[in-house]
């Protein structure tokens, strides 16, 4: 445990900082995800690799908590198809 | 002054300015980190259905949210909200404060993503720089 933190200071900032690096690790392999088969899907990322998807999220959910995950602390995102364009 | 350097990355379509934020609230009991698309089209801060969902509310706590319902139009969809006063935001080390935000209620799409609104900006009296031919983008806020 680092230096001048308790456990809950602990684990939050690490929760941080594992969803901080599988969100880059999502956004630089988004093509290999596509290559997947995970095109259309809600994927779940833990640790730089995909651990769950569907096309909705609430079975992305399902599938983590049956994997006994928090999805509150962990990185979702949407594969979106290539050349897919998402006007907000 | 403070400058809070933002991710540019390429995302359903194109180069968005993402920013990543812990959303805290006391009860329901909610800590959760989020990447938010800083969005100035939108007047107001909106949390995504999938975020919603990785919440894990109850649909009781939902409805027990306290706060405004209201219809609003995105994307030439309409999009049923309730809104909750107070979510607690925390970037980096950089800021904390506390907005009131959006959440969705039923909707077309689940894959509408969290937006940071002019809100936002606003409560935190922030400049917004997006560069994106220079990969270049950051929130200042001055003293």
């Amino acid at each position: 445990m680092r230096k001048g933190l308790n456990m809950e200071q602990k684990s939050e900032i690490e929760m941080v900082e594992d969803f901080e690096r599988d969100s880059k690790w999502f956004f630089e392999n988004i093509d290999k995800l596509r290559k997947e088969g995970h095109t259309g899907k809600f994927v779940a990322i833990k640790d730089s690799r995909p651990i769950a998807s569907d096309e909705k999220i609430d079975i992305v959910i399902k599938k983590l908590e049956d994997k006994g995950e928090n999805p509150s602390f962990l990185f979702i995102e949407f594969v979106y198809p290539e050349g897919y364009v998402l006007i907000l | 002054m403070v400058r809070i350097p933002v991710d540019i990355v390429y995302f359903a379509g194109g180069l968005r300015p993402m920013l990543k934020v812990v959303l805290r609230f006391d009860n329901p009991r909610i800590f959760l980190p989020v990447n938010a698309i800083i969005d100035t089209g939108s007047p107001t801060t909106l949390i995504g259905f999938s975020d919603l969902r990785r919440m894990r509310l109850s649909s009781l706590q939902i409805k027990k949210l306290l706060g405004k319902k209201e219809e609003i139009n995105i994307g030439g969809g309409k999009m049923q909200t309730v809104a909750l006063e107070g979510m607690n935001f925390k970037v980096g080390n950089y800021l904390e404060t506390s907005l009131d935000v959006k959440f969705p209620l039923s909707g077309e799409d689940e894959k509408q993503p969290t937006l940071l609104g002019v809100d936002f900006l606003e409560k935190i009296k922030a400049n917004f720089y997006f560069n994106p031919d220079k990969r270049e983008s950051y929130i200042e806020i001055l003293d």
